[in-house]
């Protein structure tokens, strides 16, 4: 059986002046359909970098990611654009809400892309519908009017799921969504992620430096010195 | 979708970069006005020249004209045909005008004497509209010296004191000795007097003081056609004054009648009592085409007398003056289009900061799938937006301020204590203008193509951004 998400040997290296700094050397990760994979690994590992090559926001120097066994990082720029539009749903760190948008506009982004001007007009019940609905499964139906400015972190966290989601993407990649939350709202946000995965069987890969959160992952690999490792049996 | 409404909430929420179109907004509102204001003037100083001169007019190279005039005119209206409305000859000369003011005091001047028949020369232009007599009343065409003229002169006014008085036979005797003062008084020619010439204006508000009073006595001096040069001279009575408006015109014309002219310049042909003209003012149809007309015109004169005669159109009669307007007003138009491109700056120098500030939002467009051309397509469509705002509320307002500019100069010359409009200098009650719609709709599209080139480069650059490198921006 072929990996749902797989990247076979992937390098990357970043130019700082003069000196090529290698990141990743030989990366190989594969993850099955409906799979929760916790990448770990301290800060500067190059863990969000894999990030970027797997969901084809960055092209890598060697190696390849494939989708279903079907190579994917070299294809054209519009096909790119459309997979990241369709294909895969990105959780940031730093949450990344649009602030002049409110929150069920920005949970609507990934379809106001999708949709041009008339197709949006055609569908945009439908698509405000989808947007409320994931607001209420994040459970922030009652914020759906509000701009980013007047929310709490967990909060936007939690709107940033809507919106990865709200596409429905067949992959999720979420670089240290609790990096920025304290404790206890963390785990909230872990919840929520691991119950939609289990929903919607969503495949989804977890960047993380936190153990804790790590060993809830059904799987949980180690990113060090450039390549992976199989690190410890998943607890739950 | 996404392009449209982060345009529109852009420009709802940067106050900063409204800021920037400020300047277009004035932009575009100080050349809807200036050129508004410029077309209005130059429409009415086009409207008076036309007045004062006949659409085309066949002229002699010489002063001294010609005799065969008659045989002119019958060609002219042979070429041009139905076109050809009416015709007046008429004699032109330099000369001096002047003004006796009793006792010493005189005033000398040098004029263009225009030798008419009034009435022929009414139906070439608008000449009956320029003539008033000295209590601003328009008057007839016609250069003839009335009981009512010669009433003004100072022994008409004497007699006219006298009429109330009972009959005795020394009172007759008067009577009589004022008639033949009267007489003496006022020459039995009269005269159109430019305005100009004749009044003095005092200014603040004053009435314009008459120099030359109607039924006063005015004497021209001319050159006269002799083999040596020699100048004549003649007087003549004022009958009313010539007021069109153009100082140039009116500072300088005046109208005796022809005949008197050709026989006081010595212009009459013993053999045949003829006397000669040196112009002749053809008024043609509406909506002929002039220079068409004025090149036949020239080809049948060349036929009758080669380099004798030449066939001007008013336009060109007034040429230099017509092409120094449209250079102003060019001019003006390329500068003031400039303030237009210095906002241009301000909107790249803006939008350049915005999109750093937007380095982030940028990214996460790009991680959720915009295309290059969709998050370029945001900042140009930003950028027209300001534009059609900024040139849509500065259109507004020029067009609002050229609709109540008179109201706006009494305002501006009560807070001053100053006029700010003399209307003494250009004889309008009011600032003239004229909105030109082909004139407002490229100033727009000038402002628009501005505004959206201005963020071509910023947009560009917020295109080409590296998702990842934006998404790591701090």
């Amino acid at each position: 059986m072929t990996s749902h998400i797989a990247a076979v040997g992937l390098r990357k290296s970043y130019r700082k002046g003069k000196i090529e700094v290698p990141v990743l050397q030989g990366v190989e990760i594969a993850a099955e359909r409906g799979e929760l994979v916790a990448v770990v690994g301290a800060s500067g590992s190059g863990k969000s970098t894999m990030l970027h090559l797997l969901g084809l926001l960055d092209q890598p120097d060697a190696g390849e990611v494939t989708l279903d066994g079907r190579r994917i990082d070299d294809r054209p720029d519009r096909e790119r654009d459309r997979m990241r539009n369709r294909t895969f749903g990105f959780i940031f760190q730093f949450y990344h809400l649009l602030p002049e948008l409110s929150a069920v506009e920005n949970v609507m982004m990934p379809h106001l892309i999708r949709e041009g001007l008339f197709s949006y007009m055609r569908k945009r019940k439908t698509i405000r519908r989808d947007a409320h609905e994931m607001l209420e499964r994040v459970g922030l139906g009652h914020r759906a009017t509000h701009q980013p400015s007047e929310m709490s972190g967990g909060e936007i966290q939690r709107a940033a799921i809507a919106r990865a989601l709200v596409g429905r993407p067949e992959v999720l990649l979420a670089d240290e969504p609790t990096g920025n939350l304290d404790a206890a709202t963390g785990q909230g946000v872990l919840d929520l992620l691991r119950d939609l995965n289990r929903e919607r069987s969503l495949t989804t890969i977890l960047v993380t430096h936190d153990q804790q959160i790590a060993h809830q992952a059904d799987r949980v690999v180690r990113l060090a010195e450039g390549r992976i490792e199989e690190w410890a049996p998943a607890l739950v | 979708m996404y392009k449209y409404l982060l345009c529109w909430r852009y420009l709802r929420t940067r106050y900063i970069a409204l800021a920037s179109i400020v300047s277009v907004m004035l932009g575009v509102a100080t050349m809807i006005v200036v050129n508004s204001v410029m077309a209005g003037f130059a429409g009415k100083m086009r409207d008076r020249l036309h007045g004062v001169l006949a659409d085309l007019i066949v002229e002699s190279r010489s002063y001294e004209g010609f005799w065969n005039y008659e045989e002119v005119m019958a060609r002219v209206k042979e070429v041009g045909g139905d076109d050809v409305v009416a015709m007046a000859p008429t004699m032109e000369t330099p000369g001096m005008l002047r003004i006796n003011r009793g006792g010493q005091a005189a005033e000398s001047r040098l004029v263009q004497i225009i030798g008419v028949r009034p009435e022929d020369r009414a139906k070439v232009g608008d000449f009956a509209e320029y003539l008033f007599d000295q209590e601003g009343n328009r008057i007839p065409p016609s250069l003839e010296v009335t009981d009512a003229i010669r009433a003004r002169s100072p022994a008409g006014r004497e007699l006219k004191e006298l009429e109330s008085q009972p009959p005795d036979p020394f009172l007759e005797s008067t009577r009589e000795w004022l008639e033949t003062r009267r007489e003496e008084q006022v020459p039995i020619h009269g005269a159109f007097l430019g305005y100009a010439l004749a009044t003095y204006h005092p200014g603040d508000g004053r009435d314009d003081i008459f120099l030359a009073e109607m039924g006063s006595k005015i004497a021209l001096a001319f050159p006269m056609q002799a083999k040596i040069p020699q100048t004549g001279a003649d007087d003549f009575a004022v009958v009313g004054y010539f007021k069109s408006g153009m100082s140039e015109y009116d500072s300088t014309h005046v109208y005796v009648p022809l005949e008197e002219l050709q026989r006081a310049r010595n212009l009459i042909r013993p053999s045949d009592g003829k006397g000669s003209v040196n112009q002749v003012q053809i008024k043609v149809r509406e909506g002929v085409d002039l220079d068409k007309l004025a090149d036949k015109l020239q080809l049948a004169m060349e036929k009758l007398s080669p380099m004798f005669f030449h066939v001007w159109t008013w336009e060109e009669k007034q040429g230099p003056l017509l092409a120094a307007v449209a250079i102003e007003q060019s001019i003006l138009n390329i500068l003031l289009f400039l303030i237009i491109a210095v906002a241009g700056f301000g909107i790249l120098a803006i939008f350049s900061m915005i999109v750093v500030e937007k380095t982030r939002d940028i990214g996460i467009m790009k991680a959720l799938g915009a295309t290059t051309g969709g998050v370029r397509n945001i900042f140009l469509g930003y950028g027209l937006l300001l534009g059609i705002v900024g040139s849509g509320v500065g259109m507004v307002g020029g067009l609002l301020f050229v609709r109540y500019i008179n109201e706006i100069e009494k305002g501006l010359s009560l807070l001053l204590h100053h006029k700010v409009f003399d209307d003494s200098i250009y004889y309008f009650d009011q600032i003239p203008t004229l909105v030109e719609t082909h004139t407002v709709v490229a100033i727009v599209i000038g402002a628009l193509v501005i505004a959206v080139g201005a963020s071509v480069w910023p947009a560009r650059r917020a295109a080409k951004m590296h998702p990842v490198r934006a998404l790591r921006f701090e």
